[in-house]
């Protein structure tokens, strides 16, 4: 037993190792005084796995070696695990220097005075209001205050496979999709790319176990006749029962009636047939374009939706922003450094785009190698349509709300729920979220 | 009641072998070697996930793909373990958890044995209520409270420090009850006369009673250094800078990761369990007699 | 895990009782000093043990945001009336209670078998502990990782052991019934050596001699497990008991790193929907009501143990 003290002993040597080995920013350190970590000039985090991540990777290296600076990438896993943990360090006053966040989940943040507002080192550095896509930069402004540099659009849409749908006769003269005017037209389109196709279905969409999927094909459709669900934060219902009557005839019809979409579809079923060539059509977000660039034989391009319902097109969008958590102890050299690193990601947007998204930063946008793109030339205006998430504090990517009104669509979409009592299960799911108290 | 008290002499028995009290009769005979073939087995299974994964983590990726549940298919290579390291920040992992498990034991065993040597040697007014409130304590789920704590500490300013991982769990009154019986089987009349000799108590706590505390400390200071090794949830919410987390912490953030990189996701889980199991595999007798201590009592 | 940290008060009461009685031994008046020894102690044991519970009880009364300072607004009890009419968070509740259900059964009885049957062993004591004992000192992170790659439809072993004995395994991550069956198996894997500890630590304190009575007057081993192991070892069953419900009712690692509480929160314990509410939605005062709601009904089940086994035992004692 006399090897306790020894045991001891060499602990206590071991922490006096580590403290004698380490300067004052390291995170040994400052995980003993409380001061903020300087492990590298800017500390980043994202949650870009795959493609979007290895993009996001040449940005960063990009960056670090033309500017000098060091840069200190964290992957997080995505989803609600993301934005907690972001939380969770922005309130211990140790978050990162910057990160990346949805802007369909910034309104909680923003409005529980986590991030830094969008103000004057920004505008130095040339980062502008003017200079974005309008709907990212209104969707990044909570309270009047900018508080994200959206990076980019990237929209719920349309893919197509392009040798049916020329023997379909849907090509124009430029050998793209001609424009769709309305409900009539498309159901038309999906029509006659199913005989084309000669099988079972014209398009396909992914309904099983996906219920984000189900919620942006469902909030697409709905915006064309009404405003958002909720209102205020999320606090006030402001459901528009027919819009939403006619949205789930309209969605059933496809998949029941019409018989032009699979009414059962796991994310196998729908990337399967479309990479076989079994349905002309895809409804899915364009950061799936990478995944179907891989598949061989296989012609695809992608176009925005045309109006389904209502009469102006509407594209169902989200986007990545850059944000800066607060931070009291963050020194206005880090915070230069941030934004310098922001600016820095902007203008490598063209690399980001390669990910299917529609950058936010107009210089890019509209540059001509921007516009020599395929197939991201072709739904530049969806980014400027778009409709995203309700803002409220409970409303957002990966959020408990969108699982929730995505299981009631799927249900209505399989056909388990007619239209009427869709609706009246989105009311009562939408009567919970908003009453339960608003906690900023 | 049989669970007895646990006293210096009780932790020390040796391990007592039934089969020998047995006649060699023949139905004795083929029910321990039943019993030995079941156990054994038992046990074999119980390490294959050791295994399993250290296994794994030697292999090829694609080889690995192609044939999932071979246990051997030649080539192995410490590749994947470079790569874990390389990827992951597990050198900053091991040495956060190491500080914040020797900070625990440090303060932990100096603190609870403070109090069971006042409770066991000093009359004080109050001494009662302070035994029931530890007492009372030992019921409190602190691991439920983690809502209000992390209030605490933010209000306190101690959030993604090592502080708020090591303080609250630090007066663990679990640890004041070994100490206490422990205390109470050394012979009083050692303090007493230390007393005549005009000894401090402070002199008495450190130079004669903590010293014959040993099995004691050895066993606050073993469930404690795993206890605070294995803690994820507090950790979770506290450390939240990536070079700052502990070693389950980080770990987790590997689970569902990258689905395909099997070897590298392995080597890393090999390399969070090493350092406990050798400790466990150096002091395996007394984290078993450690454990048995705290739980019967 | 934390199982050690729980350890049973049963005794104690005796100890509080012969405590409080004054102690003719040495001279009284150490008030001073006992205090000072006892302060770091109490110190930090107000702070961060009874600290929280009224911070606790506090917040919940108000509209807390748990990212920023400040209380919000009063609120009342209503954060406990919408927390017990929360849909939600009794189905937490039931999966917590659901998880000590199916784990709590086969950690009770599975290491005590294997227990008494290792201590008939005269050699490899030392083996079976090793490979009992080995999982409980592994991060819960590290376990999850090595289960989730053996859960792994097609490539997991797990998965293909299903396959050799002719089934089909049991959607691991997608179906809740799979999901369950998953953090069931990498439970008994992970605690079984931690009550393998507790039982042959009690197997070696019955003295040797009854077992010898026994054989001399005829008794197989399967009669002296059944007649004499058995009955001695109720009081540390009992403990076993106590220990994994506290334990298995505060259950979260697992389940949070494997499943994140899925699929579609169909598994997620308690304390994750403390976690959520609190710290995904910044609930403060609602995860603070629902924190107190489940520690009462933590505390109320440690106490009615104390409280059964105290009329139990009190007459044996006797």
């Amino acid at each position: 037993m006399r090897g306790i003290s020894r045991r001891t002993l060499l602990a206590t040597g071991g922490i006096a190792l580590a403290g004698a080995a380490s300067g004052c920013g390291t995170p040994v350190a400052t995980s003993f005084t409380g001061a903020q970590p300087a492990t590298a000039d800017v500390i980043f985090w994202h949650l870009f796995g795959g493609g979007d991540g290895a993009n996001m990777g040449t940005m960063v290296d990009s960056y670090r070696s033309s500017s000098g600076r060091s840069v200190e990438p964290t992957l997080l896993s995505w989803g609600n695990p993301y934005y907690t943990k972001l939380a969770l360090s922005a309130s211990s006053g140790r978050p990162p220097d910057v990160a990346v966040a949805h802007l369909s989940r910034l309104p909680l943040l923003a409005r529980a005075g986590l991030l830094e507002p969008v103000a004057d080192q920004f505008t130095e550095a040339g980062i502008t209001q003017d200079r974005f896509t309008p709907a990212a930069w209104e969707k990044a402004t909570v309270d009047e205050t900018p508080y994200a540099v959206p990076l980019d659009t990237h929209p719920f849409v349309m893919f197509y496979n392009v040798e049916l749908a020329e023997k379909a006769g849907l090509l124009g003269s430029d050998g793209r999709l001609k424009p769709l005017t309305g409900r009539d037209d498309f159901v038309a389109a999906v029509s006659a790319m199913k005989e084309a196709g000669g099988e079972e279905y014209g398009a396909v969409c992914t309904i099983t176990a996906d219920p984000s999927t189900n919620w942006r094909l469902f909030t697409m459709a709905y915006s064309g006749l009404a405003g958002p669900l909720v209102t205020d934060l999320g606090t006030k219902v402001t459901l528009d029962r027919d819009a939403a009557g006619e949205t789930f005839e309209f969605l059933q019809s496809l998949t029941g009636s019409e018989r032009l979409m699979p009414s059962t579809a796991t994310a196998t079923t729908s990337s399967t047939l479309f990479s076989q060539g079994r349905v002309g059509f895809l409804f899915d977000g364009v950061w799936q374009i990478p995944t179907y660039r891989g598949v061989e034989g296989l012609d695809f391009d992608v176009a925005p939706f045309p109006p389904l319902l209502g009469s102006d097109p509407v594209a169902y969008a989200d986007s990545h922003a850059l944000v800066v958590p607060r931070s009291e102890g963050r020194s206005s050299a880090r915070t230069a450094d941030a934004v310098g690193f922001i600016k820095g990601l902007l203008d490598q947007s063209l690399t980001w785009a390669d990910g299917g998204h529609v950058p936010a930063w107009l210089p890019v946008q509209e540059s001509e190698d921007f516009r020599s793109l395929d197939p991201q030339s072709g739904y530049i205006e969806a980014a400027f349509n778009a409709v995203y998430d309700p803002p409220g504090w409970y409303t957002g990517a990966g959020s408990d709300f969108q699982t929730a009104m995505g299981s009631v669509i799927a249900s209505v979409l399989s056909g388990g729920t007619d239209p009427s009592s869709g609706v009246s299960d989105v009311a009562d799911s939408l009567k919970t979220f908003s009453t339960a108290r608003s906690p900023v | 009641m049989s669970t007895a008290a646990v006293t210096p002499t009780a932790t020390v028995h040796p391990p007592r072998r039934r089969g020998s009290a047995d006649r060699n009769d023949a139905s004795s005979t083929a029910f321990n070697r039943l019993a030995a073939t079941c156990v054994t087995l038992f046990a074999l299974i119980w390490l294959i996930p050791f295994a399993w994964a250290f296994i794994t983590s030697l292999r090829a990726n694609d080889d690995i793909a192609a044939n999932p549940t071979a246990f051997w298919s030649g080539g192995f290579s410490f590749a994947a373990y470079t790569s874990a390291w390389e990827s992951s920040p597990l050198g900053s992992w091991y040495v956060n958890s190491f500080i914040i498990s020797t900070l625990a034991v440090i303060f932990t065993v100096l603190i609870c044995s403070m109090v069971a040597f006042a409770l066991v040697h000093l009359d004080f007014r109050g001494k009662a209520a302070v035994f029931a409130v530890i007492l009372a304590g030992l019921m409190l789920p602190t691991e439920a409270l983690i809502l209000p704590q992390f209030m605490e500490f933010r209000a306190l300013g101690l959030l993604g420090t090592y502080w708020a991982i090591v303080l609250p769990g630090v007066a663990l009154p679990v640890a004041v009850f070994v100490f206490h019986s422990f205390i109470k089987g050394i012979p009083v009349a050692l303090v007493e006369a230390a007393r005549i000799d005009g000894a401090s108590w402070w002199r008495i706590y450190s130079q004669i009673v903590m010293p014959l505390c040993r099995p004691a400390i050895s066993a606050v200071a073993i469930l404690t250094f795993i206890t605070s090794w294995n803690a994820f949830l507090w950790p979770l919410l506290v450390l939240t800078q990536t070079k700052s987390q502990t070693i389950p912490v980080g770990l987790s953030s590997l689970v569902g990761g990258a689905a395909i990189q099997y070897a590298e996701t392995m080597a890393s889980a090999v390399l969070g369990i090493l350092p406990l199991l050798a400790v466990f595999l150096l002091l395996q007798r007394q984290i078993a007699q450690g454990v048995a201590n705290t739980g019967i009592k | 895990m934390t199982t050690g940290a729980v350890a049973l008060p049963a005794r104690k009461v005796d100890e509080t009782s012969r405590s409080a009685t004054p102690e003719d031994r040495g001279p009284r008046g150490h008030t001073k000093v006992g205090w000072l020894f006892a302060a770091p102690f109490l110190t930090l044991y107000v702070l961060f043990l009874i600290g929280p519970v009224l911070i606790g009880a506090v917040i919940s009364l108000f509209n807390t945001t748990t990212v920023t300072p400040g209380l919000g607004t009063w609120v009342g009890l209503s954060n406990y009336a919408d927390v017990l009419s929360s849909g939600d968070f009794w189905a937490s509740m039931w999966h917590s209670v659901l998880f000590t259900l199916l784990t709590t059964p086969l950690l009770l009885l599975l290491p005590l078998l294997f227990a008494i049957l290792a201590s008939r062993m005269a050699r490899g004591q030392w083996f079976y502990r090793l490979a009992f004992f080995a999982p409980f000192v592994v991060p819960s992170a590290a376990v999850c990782l090595i289960f989730a790659f053996m859960y792994t439809p097609e490539t997991g072993l797990i998965s293909n052991v299903f396959g050799w004995v002719g089934l089909t395994p049991p959607d691991f991550f997608g179906s809740t019934s799979g999901a369950w069956f998953a953090v069931t198996l990498l439970t008994l894997w992970w605690t079984f050596g931690f009550n393998f500890i507790l039982y042959t630590a009690a197997i070696q304190e019955i003295s040797e001699e009854v077992y010898e009575a026994a054989a001399i007057d005829g008794a197989g081993p399967w009669q002296q497990i059944r007649s004499i192991t058995i009955p001695l070892l109720r009081p540390t069953m009992s403990l076993v008991l106590i220990l994994q419900v506290l334990a298995s009712l505060k259950v979260f690692d697992q389940i949070y790193i494997l499943l994140a509480g899925g699929p579609n929160y169909s598994t997620r314990p308690v304390i994750q929907y403390i976690f959520d509410t609190g710290f995904t939605s910044y609930r403060g005062g609602y995860a603070a009501a629902a924190t107190l709601v489940y520690f009462v009904i933590l505390v109320t089940v440690s106490v009615l143990w104390l409280l059964i086994r105290r009329r139990t035992a009190g007459p044996q004692s006797a």
